[in-house]
């Protein structure tokens, strides 16, 4: 019996749960409340939304932070219900979708003034009309390991510059034998392989559509002289996820890998003795070619449903300024500002490794903004993949990718 | 055949069973080492703040506190414990009483079509959360219900799993008590709540400890219907501290969720002694 | 004849609950994805989806990566169930009795399901990496170590191996409870009788565990046909799509097309074969014990 009254006592506890939450969910509102998703940590933006409310007296900015894990299924269901934020940060792999989507709130005229000083214009247009501010970009470099450079009788000064470079270097760290490896393949894992191999494709003139997105020329002789190259590096390195290749790369076992600014974070925190480089990433050879790199950030968007729209809008001018995104990409160190202003800023001097990747922005190359990238993408990874794990030869793997592409550029 | 007869305190099976462990053991502990391994790699990661993900360096490099520290220094830790305790206490009751209500109904065949209304309660089960969690956040977006402590309990407070579980349970417990106590004419109610329930204690254990287990560690829809900070429960609230798009903070999140593991084990031994000793309550009129 | 009348009463408001939840909290999101199944509904897309009749299902089974999804969940389920009830099933039997480190025994063995699945799946990454932990064991004792996660051949028997290995602590849980249910005095009646432990297993024990079984079974079932979140954190539904189950490829097209009507029309198609096998499963191994006088 007192099992029961115990049982009681708690379903009444529970009932009280219930209305005590739904009551204190009935808050006031402030003057102007504009509520704002993001993923980076709260301490972080925190000081940038006083700073704005500070600038901007009567406007209060409500935070709420989004996770990585299934953050785009949150927004995907709040974009579905209509209970939209007014400010959001978007990845960049998710805007064709959404552009396509016709959801979002269009900015061009409100934003013309800003077209100089922002770069990564790509991610959030379609054509010339703007559906949302570039905040950061992230890019992808080679790191190299100084301590590996120098056991293999490298000069840890000089990164690799060109392709030939990098596999005479690979081939040397992979001779040091003992469980460390040359350089850093990935594979296996969808939405990354992309953004590992096309730089070398990139880098030697391959493009995958046409400038008008009408044809898929994805099959092109650049193209397989890029993915011969990088099979080749299978034989002077390692096979692994992303995440086991960082791993191995803080754990003074890998020499070589293409990453990105994510380490600036995790290396102090998780390897602070290792001694490593940033450079670019290699070209074809000195005379042909570019640093090409893979260009992607984060995006803020407003949508049509939302009901501060010019407050919001206010907001996103006032984070995608350079001395702001700086601020963020400084506490964050994963990006870097799409603000082009913030390049010369004093940090990169002092910081030259993170300087590199500024210096990668150049010569990076954004993706396609076609509706249908998603299932492009996933056509190039899998055609690559093939290729990788020896399924398919070079030029099978191009082919048949190039004709997914073409398919899917012919849809509307 | 009454049920006080059903169990003697174990007594008969103790003495019984004094001599067996041994070979037990044998085959039992090399099975069981395989259960601690993850466990204590999670541990040795949480415990190496300079290792990173890696195990060789964890094992290498000193050992200290730091993740534990900068966990419970995490602002708002606080409020992502109690958030999650108070929703899955509140589900976690309401999943054992109206499983032990729908269920029991279903055991006895109660209803008419009863096979077709148990193959339906488990049929919700058959369609995956991608696909409904949409609809389900329309729904408590047009009951006006997001970002409220009703998001997180509601829709949860009824578990198929649960009621499938007690039926089946239901199914093999004899009738003859509550038979004799309709012949006495004892109310349906007073049969249910003074004969049944404590019959099926060792079955609403079980329900207890899964439904805590499927709460505690529930991400995707404290996720979505949940926006304020001050409603976060701890899984969100140490996925927000632990991941960024590309990396993990390993220790830190090892950290986490050696913390947040405590409170299941902690339920799971304060339920699993009921999965046994429930039978005796029941003979009592 | 009023108490069988009240009797009635008494049962369709204990029923109550489920009928009342179910209607607010069930039926629209059942429904809504039936009849988003029959249009291109995207929650990103401006104005009202348009109905395409069964062009979403006809899609789906003429698309090649569809069959492969259910191919290769299949394999996961029927490759991982039958060890995953058998070896609950022996964990429960070998941990009910008591002795001395039995709670030990059942809190090590239910550790798994105690951690999210998430870092649990993290955890099984490091762990499963060509030069992890699990490869310097099998290093040690001269067995192949491949790359488990990176060889189309080993990455799905991987994951199934850690679900089993995860999977039958909480399934031993439910065994313990239904073997409590079964009376005692029938095991003293038959060691009088003479019968031997693997009779009274076989006669007293796997009879009276049936319902708990059928439980176990289509509960099982259901959850495996629907794995995802190992897959997700794990591979990636790689490589090569080795690992790419049906609700990993209703993922893609949900949250990276942001086809939600498509997506919806993979899950009804998933809900037909998980409801077929739940019913053979109910009609085979479900017939109603003894025990009830």
């Amino acid at each position: 019996m007192m099992r029961s009254r115990r049982r009681a006592g708690a379903f009444a506890l529970a009932c009280l749960a219930i209305l005590g939450g739904a009551a204190l969910s009935c808050g006031r509102a402030p003057s102007t409340e504009v509520v704002f998703w993001e993923f980076w940590p709260a301490e972080i933006v925190q000081p940038l939304l006083d700073r704005f409310e500070h600038e901007h007296p009567g406007v209060h900015v409500r935070l709420e932070q989004l996770t990585w894990q299934s953050g785009q299924e949150k927004i995907a269901a709040a974009v579905g219900a209509d209970h939209v934020p007014d400010l959001c940060e978007v990845g960049s792999t998710w805007m064709p979708r959404l552009l396509a989507g016709g959801k979002l709130a269009e900015w061009t005229s409100s934003v013309e003034d800003l077209r100089p000083e922002l770069r990564g214009w790509s991610l959030c247009s379609i054509g010339d009309h703007a559906y949302g501010l570039p905040w950061v970009m992230g890019t992808r470099a080679l790191f190299y390991n100084k301590t590996l450079f120098a056991k293999a009788g490298l000069d840890s000064t000089k990164p690799p510059e060109t392709w030939d470079d990098l596999y005479a270097a690979a081939e040397a760290i992979q001779k040091l034998g003992g469980g460390v490896h040359g350089y850093g393949v990935q594979a296996g894992e969808r939405y990354i392989l992309f953004k590992k191999f096309m730089p070398f494709a990139w880098g030697n003139g391959g493009r995958i559509l046409s400038d008008d997105q009408t044809a898929a020329v994805f099959d092109s002789p650049q193209n397989l002289a890029a993915l011969e190259f990088y099979l080749k590096l299978r034989d002077v390195g390692l096979i692994e996820h992303q995440d086991e290749l960082d791993r191995q790369f803080k754990d003074g076992r890998l020499g070589l890998e293409i990453s990105g600014a994510w380490l600036f974070k995790s290396i102090p925190r998780d390897a602070p003795r290792l001694r490593y480089g940033v450079a670019l990433v290699p070209r074809p050879d000195l005379e042909h070619g570019t640093h090409a790199s893979f260009a992607g950030g984060e995006v803020l968007v407003g949508f049509k449903a939302a009901k501060q729209q010019a407050a919001a809008l206010q907001l996103a001018r006032f984070l995608v300024r350079a001395d702001n995104a700086l601020a963020l990409s400084i506490a964050a160190k994963g990006v870097q500002p799409a603000a082009v202003a913030a390049d010369t800023a004093a940090y990169y001097r002092e910081h030259p490794a993170e300087q590199v990747m500024i210096q990668q922005f150049e010569t990076a190359v954004p993706t396609p903004n076609h509706p249908a990238w998603g299932d492009m993408e996933a056509a190039i990874e899998d055609e690559i993949e093939q290729a990788l794990l020896g399924k398919k030869t070079p030029r099978q793997a191009l082919s048949d990718a190039n004709q997914k592409l073409a398919q899917l550029v012919a849809k509307p | 055949m009454s049920a006080a007869e059903r169990w003697d305190g174990g007594a008969d099976e103790r003495r019984r069973q004094a001599h067996v462990p041994a070979w037990r053991w044998i085959w039992l502990g090399p099975w069981l080492a395989t259960m601690l391994v993850p466990f204590a790699w999670m541990l040795a990661i949480s415990l190496a703040p300079a290792a990173g993900g890696s195990l060789s360096r964890a094992l290498t490099t000193p050992w200290s506190l730091a993740n534990y520290r900068a966990l419970f220094a995490t602002a708002h830790l606080g409020t992502y414990l109690v958030n999650s305790a108070v929703v899955a206490l509140a589900v976690v009751t309401l999943n054992v009483l109206t499983a032990a209500m729908v269920g029991y109904v279903l055991g006895r065949r109660r209803v008419g079509g009863e096979r077709f209304w148990t193959l339906g309660i488990v049929a919700t089960l058959m369609l995956p959360k991608q696909v409904l969690m949409i609809p389900l956040y329309l729904v408590i977006a047009r009951l006006h219900l997001l970002d409220t402590y009703a998001a997180l309990i509601l829709p949860f407070a009824v578990d198929a799993f649960s009621i499938f579980l007690v039926r089946q349970y239901v199914l093999g417990l004899p009738a003859e008590l509550e038979e004799a106590a309709r012949v006495d004419g004892a109310s349906d109610v007073a049969i249910f709540v003074r004969i049944v329930l404590p019959l099926m204690r060792p079955v609403l254990a079980v329900v207890a400890i899964q439904s805590f287990l499927a709460n505690w560690n529930s991400f995707l829809y404290p996720l979505i219907l949940v926006d304020s900070d001050r409603l976060r429960t701890l899984p969100v609230g140490l996925a927000l501290l632990s991941q960024t798009e590309h990396s993990v903070d390993w220790g830190f999140l090892m950290a986490g969720s050696a913390l947040a593991s405590l409170p299941v084990l902690a339920a799971f031994l304060a339920f699993q002694r009921h999965i046994l000793s429930g039978v005796l309550a029941g003979s009592e009129k | 004849m009023s108490r069988r009348v009240h009797s009635r009463a008494t049962s369709w408001l204990l029923l109550a609950p489920w009928v009342v939840a179910f209607a607010v909290f069930g039926l629209y999101p059942f429904a809504f994805s039936l009849g988003a199944s029959f249009t291109d509904y995207s929650p990103i897309h401006e104005g009202a989806p348009h109905f395409v009749g069964f062009a979403n299902y006809a899609a789906a089974l003429a698309d090649p990566a569809f069959w492969s999804s259910l191919g290769t969940t299949a394999v996961f389920v029927v490759g991982s169930i039958p060890f995953t009830t058998a070896l609950a099933l022996a964990l429960a039997l070998a941990v009910q009795p008591a002795f001395r480190g039995r709670t030990l025994f059942r809190v090590g063995f239910f550790l798994p399901s105690v951690v999210s699945v998430v870092v649990l799946s993290l955890v099984f990454k490091g762990l499963y990496a060509a030069d992890g932990t699990l490869n310097a064991l099998l290093g040690a004792l001269h067995l192949p170590t491949p790359s488990w996660l990176l060889d189309p051949h080993t990455a799905l028997p991987a994951i199934m191996a850690m679900d089993v290995w995860s999977a039958s602590g909480y399934y031993m849980v439910i065994f313990l409870a239904g073997l409590e249910a079964i009376p005692r005095e029938l095991y003293e009646a038959a060691h009088l009788e003479g019968a031997g432990r693997w009779d009274a297993f076989a006669h007293i024990t796997l009879p009276l565990l049936r319902p708990t079984l059928l439980f176990v079974l289509v509960v099982n079932t259901v959850r495996s046909l629907q794995i995802f979140a190992e897959v997700f954190v794990m591979t990636r539904g790689g490589p090569l799509h080795a690992t790419t189950t049906v609700v990993y490829y209703l993922y893609e097209q949900a949250f990276y097309r942001f086809n939600l009507g498509y997506a919806s029309a993979v899950a009804y198609l998933l809900f037909a074969v998980t409801l077929l096998l739940a019913w053979a499963q109910m009609k085979l191994v479900g017939r109603p014990t003894e025990g009830a006088a």
